[in-house]
């Protein structure tokens, strides 16, 4: 044996089956491998094993690369979802303050029971931005519909939804939608005043079938009162008064409940 | 600022690869790829330019992983191997050896995750042991070892069969 193949070393070996070596090094581990058969057995096993795990997983970066996961789109889209997160945070700093006030502060239930309220008025707020401006198509069901708005999103939320008549608090039914919710399917009722304001009443299925009562939130002129019942849960959305929207909220959830 | 972009954009398709045969799950890969854009793309602005974009994207990928394993650990007891249904693993389409690759695949999430990544990093993503060493965070002699003890792991595991193989906790 001369003084080189004393020096290969075990680093040498998987260095030389992973192909990072080159020139006299390489050379050297090879006249160290003929005379050793067992460390070639060794070294072509890796080298057989390299190859298979190539084979299993090579060609997924030959697959195209699907459009959400272009870095453009994701850079734009974490933008967005940036922006709704400074607004979900605006609407936990109301949530907070209305808990302490309640004294629901001291609740065990306040830490899980927030983020998805948050989120439900989000919704909510959101929904009622995109689609109470709307002309031409606020509703995708208008109210001369009512029958099938209410068999159709009972349907899809799974939970039986009879449509409120707010007719007492001056509200005439303009129709519904179905919407995407975080959680899933969610429904949207809209209601028009005499002098044209629009109230929105969102819906969805209930988490987890813990009631709450009334709560209140205000954001960028919007003010929602949402509630759970046993299987739903609710936020009117209006740019109302909080008196009046509170009135409407109640008789909505009455004659939800 | 764009250039770096640029070349996380590069990465996407071996990121795919690596988030497939860490996971054995295709969805669950893109997803993964998906958080580790967001924050690579989130935190481009802390790149430094001392190491290469690849060894820091792949280094993000590896961190939400793990994350995402400590959570699911949490959240789930693990399923034992035995569980698991047999066959090759969604997305293969090589024809010549299959039962290998089969069995090579099943040995592979039999591995501890440790030994895992540092074998993927070198056998299929091919860096160079210095990078694979910075991808991880880990002294060069801990790679070292760390790949010779998942050679001989996948090795024994192929070559006495199936059904030695053990859970992983």
């Amino acid at each position: 044996m001369s003084s080189e193949e004393h020096n290969i070393t075990p680093h040498d070996l998987h260095a030389y089956a992973d192909g990072l070596l080159d020139g006299p090094a390489r050379a050297a581990v090879e006249a160290y491998l003929a005379q050793n058969p067992a460390a070639a057995d060794e070294v072509e096993g890796w080298k057989r094993q390299n190859e298979t795990l190539r084979a299993l997983y090579g060609h997924v970066a030959a697959e195209p690369v699907p459009a959400h996961l272009n870095v453009y789109r994701v850079e734009r889209e974490s933008r967005i979802k940036a922006m709704r997160w400074s607004r979900m945070a605006a609407a936990a700093v109301i949530l907070l303050g209305l808990g302490t006030a309640a004294g629901w502060y001291g609740r065990g239930s306040f830490a899980a029971g927030v983020p998805a309220q948050v989120a439900l008025v989000d919704e909510a707020m959101e929904a009622h931005r995109v689609y109470s401006g709307e002309v031409a198509h606020p509703v995708e069901v208008w109210a001369g519909e009512k029958d099938h708005l209410q068999t159709w999103l009972s349907k899809r939320l799974a939970r039986t939804l009879a449509v409120p008549d707010l007719k007492a608090a001056g509200l005439d039914l303009v129709g519904g939608r179905l919407l995407p919710a975080a959680s899933g399917p969610a429904a949207q009722f809209m209601y028009e005043d005499d002098a044209g304001h629009r109230v929105t009443l969102y819906i969805i299925p209930a988490q987890e079938g813990r009631e709450t009562s009334f709560r209140y939130a205000s954001l960028d002129r919007l003010e929602a009162f949402f509630w759970t019942d046993e299987t739903i849960s609710c936020a009117l959305v209006g740019d109302l008064p909080r008196a009046r929207l509170q009135e409407i909220a109640t008789q909505a959830y009455k004659q939800l409940g | 600022m764009s250039q770096v972009m640029d070349e996380i954009e590069e990465c996407v398709p071996a990121l795919r690869r690596y988030a497939r045969a860490l996971t054995h799950d295709p969805d669950r890969a893109d997803d993964l790829v998906q958080d580790s854009l967001e924050r690579a793309i989130r935190k481009r602005g802390l790149w430094q330019p001392s190491g290469s974009v690849r060894s820091w994207v792949f280094r993000i990928l590896l961190n939400v992983h793990r994350n995402e394993l400590r959570r699911l650990r949490r959240a789930f007891t693990p399923v034992s191997l035995e569980a698991l249904p047999g066959g090759e693993p969604a997305g293969l389409d090589v024809q010549p050896g299959r039962l290998a690759l089969a069995e090579t695949a099943r040995a592979m999430q039999a591995l501890p995750a440790e030994q895992r990544e540092v074998l993927l990093l070198v056998a299929v993503e091919e860096m160079s042991y210095a990078e694979a060493a910075a991808v991880l965070s880990i002294p060069l002699g801990t790679l070292m070892s760390r790949l010779a003890r998942a050679r001989a792991a996948l090795r024994h595991m192929t070559e006495t069969g199936a059904p030695k193989l053990r859970a992983v906790k």
